[in-house]
């Protein structure tokens, strides 16, 4: 009975930011566009036959970096920015009362948004496969479903950082700058721009721990049929959520509680 | 003999507005397709101000006053018409025109939020073309007729409203224009600042002879200040002229308010043949019109045993009230 | 004197916006930290294109750091001037308050662009500056003044195309009041920026140079730093940015006409 009120909370949320989404129909084609780098990577990297520096065949590489760029699709988050905004609009304050967190709000914005790009993204990897014949391969239903998953979880792991940072707000004024500060490694390491297999050893012994090769290396190998560590990745995914969710639960309540006690 | 310092001859204007079905299907729609229909808020208004006038523009919310308003000003772009202020075109936007006026909106700032607001009056000053020392001298002039001191050393953030209220005006007249824009300049401000403020119009009006044009929801604001009023409704002006002439034909009512021994003299009277306003146990308020008092109030002294008698007139807001609601009323 | 007013108007700008930026003084140090870490993470990717006997375009690492140099140089002033302001004109679009921008006896544009300064981004720009006097000094490059004169006019050329890019955008505010999608495809179209315009394929190479300028922006003047560029080539970017810069007075010439008419 618990868990019926809170699909149907959860479905009623999704219905209404959808509605929203389809409104800026402008702004989600922007957005899907703004996923463009990995394409323009993936040109410097062939132009310049860098794949042979690190042994993989250019049709390898150039699924990887759709299969990247599909990743980052939907996996971005940008739950710092909706939440600063909000703040600064004083609108944080009626959430609060409401017996509902206001992130499983931006958490439902975020998968609206994400449906509805979906479209916008068949169409850019449609153009890809048109200018890349080639690369040209359906994924097995199998590897389709895991990757979904991986992406998803990829998206969580985002998610959680990102909402913590955004509770910071509570704290400081500008907690978008610290997002920005984070945002460099999550660039650079996530795999985005170069492969982590590309990377010098001296990288490698110790990226593994941090939680930015799983974001997009470890799903876009997985879907673009890459040999990865299936059952390591998942794995270091699920704990990084695992870590990730108390640590947002304690700055949450420190942080309603601070906003409560100061009365805004 | 005053010349007419605003111009206004059949002006009209239009805009265009996108219209979207209920419901996700009409959602799904209107993403393919926008529907825009053609809506008319101003229709063929003429008036003409004369300088040093206060006029009120008065009308219910979406009647049109803040797009007359912001017409004058040269923010809204006329479709249909003539507008002349100061013998300028308003939305050329002039830098001689501009130099004259200035515009006030209730809870919108210009005011720098992070810094003291003598600050922003010494960047206005520049915009304007002021000196220093007659910025000194102006800012020195404001603040005594708003009484405004060491607060202006304040950063904005950490003023309290009415204190934020006195500043804006000072960085808006700093330029000495001699015609002012209000638009609801009096929202969200509480009874003391209202007060001050419609004082301090008051007195710069008569001091610089400047002429001010407002817009306002609070009827304390257009019956304190304005002599005349111009009424919106849809789009077109239903009245023109003085305020209190406006009150007068308006109200051909007076309200009684019967105090009754007991309860069922109040009953008594509540099911005779007068008009009840309204009702609480011994206490009844009912309506007469003007030219039926006296024989109302014989009726009431001979046929009931009350105790007091007070006669009023209806509030304002109601006798405005009327003229928001009703279209027509023969003026 | 109507350029005596002007300059004495920015000078209150810049007084005033110092004034309230130097309040946070936390920020300007995360903004330097996430330029430093920007810049060494661009020039570890540059590594990896070089790695293993690789490179890109015909361009030796040292020569590619120059463009990083000149990238960084244009970043900052971005930071400095125009996102700060961007982030103005989304505010006065969203509270109302452009009407009070327009009612002054003042150029529009010049109060919109110029209004507010963003003091981290100095820092970036000595950032790119110092990476710069390095490349020169290990690209062993003569200065003579001619040199130097050139240099400037393609940095000032640079300078007047981004600019006119990002007041684009910040004019399409009034329609769209949220830029943040309109940015982030800017920026993912800049960020090529920091590559040589060679190291992409020859149909990327004509979309860079003709629709999407970014060649104009870093390539040209590093290829002038190099001694590489060709007089012609310095003409054409002069040109683009004259007509960019007259587009964009043109096109918020435009904005504000639709504003004046639709807005109620």
């Amino acid at each position: 009975m618990g868990s019926n009120l809170i699909n149907r909370k959860i479905f009623t949320l999704l219905k209404v930011q959808y509605s929203n989404m389809l409104e800026y129909r402008v702004e989600i084609a922007l957005w899907a566009i703004s996923g463009i780098i990995p394409f323009f990577m993936l040109n410097i990297w062939t132009n310049n036959n860098l794949n042979e520096s690190i042994n993989i065949t250019d049709i390898m590489l150039s699924r990887y970096f759709l299969c990247a760029f599909f990743v980052r699709q939907f996996s971005v988050v940008w739950v710092v920015f909706s939440f600063e905004e909000d703040s600064l609009m004083g609108k944080v304050s009626p959430y609060l009362i409401q017996p509902l967190n206001p992130f499983f709000r931006y958490f439902a914005q975020h998968i609206a948004e994400q449906i509805t790009r979906f479209p916008f993204a068949l169409i850019i990897a449609l153009f890809f496969f048109i200018f890349n014949p080639d690369s040209i391969w359906i994924p097995s239903l199998g590897i389709l479903f895991l990757s979904v998953i991986s992406t998803f979880l990829s998206f969580l792991i985002q998610f959680l950082i990102q909402s913590i940072i955004a509770c910071l707000c509570f704290w400081t004024e500008k907690a978008s700058s610290i997002e920005r500060l984070l945002f460099i490694p999550t660039l650079f390491l996530s795999g985005l721009l170069a492969p982590v297999s590309s990377f010098p050893e001296y990288v490698k012994t110790w990226i593994y721990l941090t939680p930015f090769p799983y974001l997009i290396d470890f799903p876009a190998n997985l879907l673009s049929g890459n040999s990865i560590n299936l059952s390591g990745g998942f794995s270091m995914q699920i704990l990084w959520i695992l870590i990730l969710f108390p640590v947002f639960r304690i700055i949450w309540s420190a942080g309603t509680k601070k906003y409560t006690a100061m009365g805004s | 003999m005053q010349k007419n310092i605003i111009k206004v001859k059949n002006l009209s204007k239009s805009f265009d507005i996108s219209s979207k079905e209920q419901g996700l299907k009409g959602t799904i729609k209107h993403f393919f397709k926008r529907k825009t229909k053609r809506i008319k808020v101003i229709k063929d208004i003429s008036f003409e101000i004369k300088e040093g006038e206060i006029v009120g523009f008065l009308g219910a919310n979406g009647a049109g006053k803040t797009t007359i308003l912001k017409m004058l000003c040269g923010l809204i772009y006329p479709s249909e018409g003539s507008i002349s202020v100061s013998g300028y075109l308003p939305f050329r936007r002039k830098e001689n025109f501009l130099k004259n006026i200035t515009l006030i909106m209730g809870q919108k700032q210009q005011l720098i939020w992070d810094l003291p607001p003598i600050e922003s009056f010494y960047l206005n000053a520049s915009i304007y073309d002021l000196d220093k020392f007659e910025a000194k001298r102006r800012i020195k002039k404001l603040s005594d007729m708003l009484e405004i001191d060491d607060e202006l050393f304040i950063p904005v953030r950490k003023l309290s409203l009415g204190q934020r209220m006195k500043s804006e005006l000072l960085a808006a007249l700093i330029h000495e224009p001699n015609i002012l824009f209000l638009d609801e300049p009096t929202l969200g401000l509480d009874i003391n600042a209202q007060r001050n403020l419609r004082q301090f119009l008051k007195k710069y009006n008569k001091e610089t002879n400047a002429t001010i044009c407002l817009t306002s929801h609070y009827m304390k604001d257009i019956t304190s200040l304005c002599k005349r009023v111009i009424c919106v409704h849809n789009g077109s002006i239903s009245y023109d002229g003085k305020l209190n002439l406006l009150l007068k034909k308006l109200s051909p009512v007076k309200e009684i308010l019967i105090i009754c021994r007991s309860e069922e003299d109040a009953n008594k009277l509540e099911n005779s043949s007068f008009s009840v306003k309204n009702k609480t146990k011994n206490e009844i308020t009912i309506i007469v019109e003007n030219n039926s008092i006296t024989s109302s109030l014989k009726n009431i002294l001979n046929n009931f045993d009350i105790e007091d008698l007070y006669i009023n007139e209806p509030p304002i807001d109601e006798i405005i009230g009327k003229i928001l609601i009703k279209k027509e009323y023969g003026i | 004197m109507k350029s005596r007013k002007y300059l004495k108007v920015y000078r209150q700008f810049l007084h005033t916006s110092l004034a309230s930026e130097l309040e946070y003084k936390t920020n300007i140090l995360i903004d330097f930290i996430t330029a430093i870490l920007s810049l060494i993470g661009s020039i570890f990717l540059l590594s990896i294109f070089f790695q293993n006997d690789g490179g890109i375009g015909d361009w030796k690492f040292e020569e590619a750091l120059i463009i990083q140099g000149i990238y960084t140089i244009l970043n900052g002033i971005t930071n400095t001037w125009f996102n700060p302001n961007l982030t103005e004109i989304v505010k006065h679009v969203r509270e109302g308050t452009l009407d009070f921008v327009l009612l002054k006896p003042i150029d529009s544009q010049f109060f919109i662009s110029l209004k507010k300064i963003n003091p981290s981004g100095f820092l970036e720009i000595m950032l790119g500056f110092f990476l710069l006097i390095y490349c020169i000094k290990i690209n062993q490059i003569n200065l003579n003044l001619g040199f130097l004169t050139l240099c400037l006019i393609t940095i000032i050329c640079s300078i007047s195309i981004l600019y006119s890019l990002w007041f684009f955008i910040s004019t399409t505010t009034i329609w769209f009041v949220k830029t943040w999608n309109a940015t982030e495809v800017l920026r993912s179209f800049l960020y090529i920026g920091r590559f040589p315009l060679n190291s992409f394929s020859f149909s990327l190479r004509i979309f860079f140079s003709v629709f999407i300028p970014i060649a104009f922006l870093t390539t040209i003047p590093s290829e002038v730093f190099l001694g590489l560029s060709q007089l012609w080539k310095i003409f054409v970017e002069i040109i683009v940015a004259i007509v960019f810069l007259i587009t964009s007075r043109k096109f918020w010439s435009f904005a504000l006409k639709f504003y004046t008419s639709a807005s109620s």
